[in-house]
């Protein structure tokens, strides 16, 4: 708009409701802009075929104005907390155009080496404007294979402190040529470090045509605009919680040679949220320890789904929920501790605090999800022609049920990853996968019922044997229904027809022609089963979802 | 050689037939109210009104995507591999949603109780690891028919590689149960990923019986033969349509596209951003060479139109075009931060505006396009219909209360935001395609698109605009113009440093054997057969493709190195880079088989001989460059004449169906062809 109005351009844009939506709806045009060429030009099948990856522009202060509309959930909040990292140790006045940033440190990121962050200074006529930020999983970082049994994080791959990956637009070598020696696949991951950068190069283009086109001299006081009307959105919807603490309490199988106990205190006191982890078990010696960054997101990231899931997010979003965890326990680990899978724990977090609100906000969660956490199976080994293979299935539980609707069967929550094509895992591995199902009665019973969880048989062929990480939950402990809803079905495991004698946390080595029978949990169900739609519960019974002993002793069809 | 050629497009209001004469190179145009209980009766009628006979009709529909969004199709069983009998129900597990708990997946087209196992297993190299168990396939089929299914669709894992099981289980079931329609996976979409292929198949078999006996009676009661229009842009007769009714999805779309490209084309234009803006959606194709972009993926019957992820997937050939949730109809309000938003909510035909006064209470783009002054209430639809400035404007001061905006400014700000979420969303598939937006011009049609073209344009830094001679026939006129054409596709997973040229070979030469066959049915003389090549390749690693076209001499030739450059050149254009290091290979191998258009040039009577002056009258129009109202004239379109001096904006320039907005920034003339090309000033680029 050439402006023949002479009103001061950011005042003008910041008091506009017309050109402050505008230029939100384009900042998040260019995250998704970002996204899209970083999953084009990714070689993990991680990124490109199970979506985990996140893109996020800041403002120059580090502020985080958009991120892209499918991401995962925990990286868009630890992004942000990576790149205040590196601020401090990289003043913003040190950076140079074409500079960009890496960093793995669990403690730092996202709470587990595997995942690579990647920040860059966006530049427009010699000022310093805004960064950019991506994480991504690699499809390999060194160290053991992605599993829960290291005892140290010294055991899990290559960390890389917050250094410069490019400097002025060159490559550094020597970093470069630090990673290439430590991880087995080397091509893919220097690829996706590639596309990372490539990514954030879309999302400058994109920002400086903003700048020039709107005529925009200082975003960071746009930025403060947007962040303070998502900022009060969210305090608005807090204030509507009765005010008071809410507690509850979650065991999960762990190890099973130390206890992993969650308590959780969440308390409304005026706008503000505080969600506290006191009581919580210890940091463990296997590798379920959650470091902060990522125990906040997934605190952070439910309460949103529940009171505010219409607006996008971005540094407003969270800033009057506070998150806490005793320094030493398993939600706040010290250095260091092994945290490989740390998924396995944080994943969980989401359910303890629905069920602390549930007497409340019932209306709005969801009951616990059979695919929080994820089961993973990994197969690692070589191909008859020496060429290494990592094959990760990214296959889900059911969610689980809301108050008004059935969970979602096979559904990742509160992650949001994507399972791929079984198709392309052939492809790529010699795996074969002989069955990939929904697991009938594994839904939790309930008014609403827990989504389905899934069954899924795996062998490996040829004639090579192979290493196969199990991480594995809930089997003790299946996923909860709440307010009167049943649990769904456990997890399991099935090795050549024994059920036990092999760790579900840990590496095995597995032999061609041996087969795995896994069940992935299903979602616990929401309210009396007894009270379910007779109709629904017939067509659960006519299709297979439900035995006939459940529609009869369950339901009491 | 035909002398008369008719186009058909049946729209959700209006049925348009145009006609052709080969001879006198000129288009007659019969509108219709359409017929919704049997739209064959317009197509009938319209045709017979005609001054002449047609010889052939072609036709574009919307039977395929409406059967899918209104779950209208036939009772259709799945017959699949043990182990995958939930496939279409469990999808990709995505949320497409990342904070909506409430959200729903699209339900199956086919029921669980329909969905029936068999043992057979074919490995992901093509070996066959356990045989097909051929009396559970009986067995599954007559389970189906007895479950009341008129069709069945086959789809094994792995058939892509190898889909010998799926054609013995189509064979069986085919000769058992003559009646039933049966479609076999790798038939449909022979690519890798069950989901999506499956998925394609099973929609395919939905459709397919209503498809067979719409385009037969269709055929039969025209009397001549009947050509209909692909989801690509090409044209194929009406059997062969039936067989692959799922190539039929984008039919009605893409003969707008393509009539789009052959208006710029016929203007001189090669490289085109299609803009064509409706009541309730706007539609963005990019045309490069004269000819649409295509896709192979596209989604169908979104439980939330607007959003990926929530619908049916497709693996379908088709002209790319990207749907946003604005249009005429869309309703601004504010959103739960307080800012302005604008759509994808709609009022659709009925209320409508709040300017139709037809109940419609909301605020719409049209209510605001018509306080900014751009259209006539007293000619809207030439004159058909009136509208109501004091019920737009009393729609509008209601949201400008809330958000502290005066009525122009509220009519000024909904403009901007809607124009600003197209703008987003063509620059976005724009940068997706690793083009620049400066190499295009744009063509602007529907109701609502040469009202917003102009402000578009200044988005998206493009200099010329055409508002087309013919832009509300834009659809039939496509028809006419589409080339008789099929695509055939086969995955065949190669890396190029090591080809299998004779598998290479076999293939190709199979799929083109299909395709000529084809087209020697529709009438196409084999010296006329053009055979085009493409692969879909990727470097070693990767998951997605990109399509590529190939030179055949290089096949000849065995030269693997050509194609590799090729794609290195197509990746480094759309990616900013090419990787030298890694290997590539080729995925799905595609075949175009198709013969030119028969229609290469087209011109319309005189709309109106009178020699009047083109000025109607003078009104205040809204611009936000003038900072305000100002006087503007305004031109009735039909008796602009060619050559005229240029008018310079800011000006309006009326017609039936819509108003070219001219900004004050361009100016216009009438081209030979009648088409009116703007031309903005030049800007500095950002």
């Amino acid at each position: 708009m050439e402006s023949g109005l002479a009103a001061p351009r950011n005042r003008g844009i910041i008091d506009d409701p017309v050109a402050l939506q505008v230029v939100w709806t384009r900042l998040i045009a260019i995250a998704d802009e970002s996204a899209a060429t970083l999953r084009r030009t990714s070689f993990s099948p991680i990124v490109r075929e199970s979506n985990d990856f996140a893109c996020v522009i800041f403002d120059a202060e580090g502020n985080a104005m958009a991120e892209n509309t499918i991401g995962i959930p925990s990286f868009n909040m630890t992004l942000s907390r990576t790149l205040a990292h590196f601020l401090k140790i990289r003043p913003a006045g040190e950076w140079r155009p074409g500079d960009v940033g890496i960093c793995n440190d669990p403690w730092l990121t996202s709470g587990h080496l595997p995942d690579i962050t990647i920040v860059a200074p966006v530049f427009a006529e010699d000022r310093l404007v805004a960064w950019t930020g991506s994480i991504a999983h690699m499809a390999d970082i060194g160290g053991t294979l992605w599993s829960a049994d290291t005892r140290e994080v010294f055991e899990e791959g290559i960390r890389i402190p917050p250094l410069l990956y490019l400097i002025e637009g060159r490559v550094n070598a020597d970093l470069q040529a630090m990673i290439r020696a430590n991880v087995r696949l080397p091509e893919p991951v220097l690829g996706d470090i590639a596309a990372q950068i490539a990514a954030g190069e879309t999302a400058a283009r994109g920002l400086r045509d903003l700048i020039a086109r709107e005529g925009i001299d200082d975003l960071g006081s746009i930025s403060r605009a947007i962040c303070a009307r998502t900022e009060r959105a969210m305090r608005a919807a807090i204030a509507e919680i009765p005010e008071g603490a809410y507690r509850s309490a979650l065991d999960l199988d762990g190890t099973g040679e130390e206890p992993v106990h969650i308590e959780v205190a969440v308390t409304r006191r005026g706008e503000e949220l505080f969600i506290d982890y006191t009581g919580t078990s210890p940091e463990v010696g296997r590798a379920l320890n959650t470091v902060m960054n990522y125990t906040e997101a997934y605190s952070c990231y439910p309460v949103k789904c529940a009171l505010d899931p219409g607006t996008p997010r971005n540094e407003g979003t969270y800033r009057m929920i506070h998150v806490s965890a005793p320094e030493g326990s398993i939600l706040n680990p010290r250095f260091p501790a092994p945290v490989h899978a740390r998924q396995l724990v944080g994943h969980c977090l989401a359910a303890a605090i629905y069920e602390a609100l549930a007497p409340v906000l019932g209306e709005r969660i969801v009951a616990e999800s059979g695919s929080a956490p994820t089961l993973r199976v990994l197969v690692s080994g070589y191909r008859e022609d020496r060429r290494r293979y990592t094959a990760i299935l990214f296959i889900n539980g059911g969610m689980g049920a809301r108050a008004r609707r059935d969970g979602l069967s096979g559904t990742c929550f509160p992650s949001n990853v994507v399972c791929g094509s079984m198709e392309i895992i052939e492809a790529l591995s010699p795996l074969r996968i002989w069955r990939k199902e929904l697991a009938s009665d594994s839904g939790g019973a309930g008014r609403f019922r827990g989504g389905l969880g899934q069954d899924v048989e795996i062998e490996l062929t040829g004639d090579r044997s192979a290493t196969l990480s199990l991480l594995v939950e809930r089997v003790r402990h299946p996923a909860r229904g709440v307010l009167g809803g049943a649990s769904g079905a456990g997890s399991r495991v099935v090795w050549n027809g024994r059920d036990s004698g092999f760790p579900l946390k840990g590496k095995s080595p597995i032999a061609a022609g041996d087969r795995l029978r896994v069940r992935y949990a299903g979602g616990g169900g929401f309210g009396d089963p007894r009270e379910r739609d007779r109709e629904a519960v017939r067509a659960d019974l006519e299709a297979g979802r439900i035995s006939e002993t459940a529609a009869r002793e369950v339901y009491g069809l | 050689m035909t002398r008369y050629l008719a186009g058909a497009d049946v729209g959700g209001t209006f049925t348009d037939i145009v006609l052709y004469d080969a001879e006198t190179r000129t288009l007659s145009v019969n509108k219709l109210l359409t017929t919704p209980d049997d739209p064959r009766r317009a197509i009938v009628e319209g045709l017979g009104a005609l001054e002449a006979r047609a010889e052939s009709v072609v036709h574009g529909t919307t039977l395929v995507t409406n059967a899918l969004i209104e779950r209208r199709g036939a009772a259709v069983g799945l017959i699949t591999t043990e182990g995958y009998r939930d496939v279409l129900e469990i999808g990709n597990e995505l949320r497409y949603d990342t904070f909506d708990l409430q959200l729903e997946r699209p339900a199956p087209l086919v029921d669980r109780r329909l969905r029936r196992p068999v043992p057979e297993r074919i490995g992901a190299d093509g070996s066959v690891v356990l045989a097909l168990d051929e009396p559970a396939v009986h067995q599954a089929a007559a389970a189906l028919r007895d479950g009341g299914v008129r069709s069945i669709a086959i789809a094994f894992f792995n058939s892509y590689r190898n889909p010998t099981h799926e054609l013995r289980a189509k064979q069986i079931v085919a000769d058992a149960h003559p009646d039933l329609v049966v479609c076999a996976s790798a038939e449909i979409a022979p690519e890798v990923r069950e989901y999506e292929r499956f998925s394609t198949a099973v929609a395919n078999a939905y459709v397919a019986p209503i498809a067979l006996k719409y385009l037969l009676e269709l055929e039969r009661s025209l009397g001549v033969p009947l050509f209909i229009m692909l989801s690509d842009g090409g044209i194929t007769t009406a059997r062969t349509a039936s067989e692959q009714p799922i190539a039929l999805v984008e039919s009605g779309p893409a003969a707008g596209a393509m009539g789009a490209a052959f208006l710029a084309r016929q203007a001189g234009w090669d490289d085109v951003i299609g803009f064509d803006m409706g009541g309730t959606t706007a539609k963005v194709s990019l045309i490069h060479g004269g000819l649409p972009h295509r896709s192979h993926e596209l989604e169908a019957a979104r439980l939330q139109r607007f959003k990926k992820g929530s619908g049916l997937p497709l693996r379908v050939s088709t002209i790319e075009l990207i749907e946003i949730g604005a249009g005429g109809g869309s309703i601004a309000g504010v959103d739960e931060l307080g800012l302005m938003r604008v759509g994808p909510r709609s009022s659709g035909a009925v209320p409508g505006p709040a300017c139709y006064g037809r109940g419609g209470e909301e605020p719409t783009v049209t209510d605001a396009d018509l306080i900014r002054g751009y259209l006539a209430p007293d000619r809207f639809l030439g004159g058909r219909m009136r509208l109501d400035r004091s019920r737009a404007t009393a729609a509008l001061e209601r949201l400008g209360e809330r958000l502290g905006l005066g009525l122009a400014e509220t009519a000024a700000g909904m403009a901007r935001v809607v124009d600003n979420n197209m703008a987003t969303a063509a620059r976005v598939h724009i940068a997706e395609s690793g083009t620049d937006p400066l190499r295009y011009r744009m063509v602007a049609f529907g109701g609502a698109g040469p009202v917003h073209a102009y402000e578009i344009a200044r988005l998206l830094n493009v200099r010329e605009v055409i508002f087309p001679r013919g832009a509300g026939v834009a659809s039939a006129i496509g028809m006419l113009v589409a080339p008789r054409s099929v695509e055939y596709t086969r995955s065949l997973i190669m890396r190029l440093d090591a080809l299998d040229w004779r598998a290479v070979d076999d293939a190709v030469a199979a799929l083109e054997t299909r395709g000529r066959a084809v087209l020697r049915e529709a009438g196409v003389g084999d010296d006329e057969i053009a055979v085009e090549l493409s692969a879909d390749m990727r470097y070693v690693g990767q998951g997605f493709e990109v399509t590529v076209p190939l030179d055949r001499t290089s096949q000849s030739r065995r030269d693997a190195a050509a194609w590799r450059r090729a794609f290195d050149d197509h990746y480094a254009r759309r990616f900013g880079r090419s990787l030298d290091m890694l290997s590539v290979e080729g995925v799905s191998w595609r075949v175009r088989v198709g013969a030119p258009a028969a229609v290469s040039e087209l011109r319309f009577g005189e709309l109106d001989s009178r020699d009047d002056e083109a000025l109607i009258e003078r009104r205040m129009a809204y611009f936000e460059e003038c900072a305000g109202f100002v006087e503007v004239p305004v031109f009735a379109r039909a008796r602009l004449r060619a050559g005229g001096t240029p008018i310079a904006g800011p000006a309006l320039i009326e017609e039936a169906e819509s108003t070219a907005v001219i900004g004050p920034s361009a100016s216009v003339v009438t081209d030979a062809y009648g088409n009116l090309v703007m031309t903005l000033s030049a800007r500095p680029r950002p």
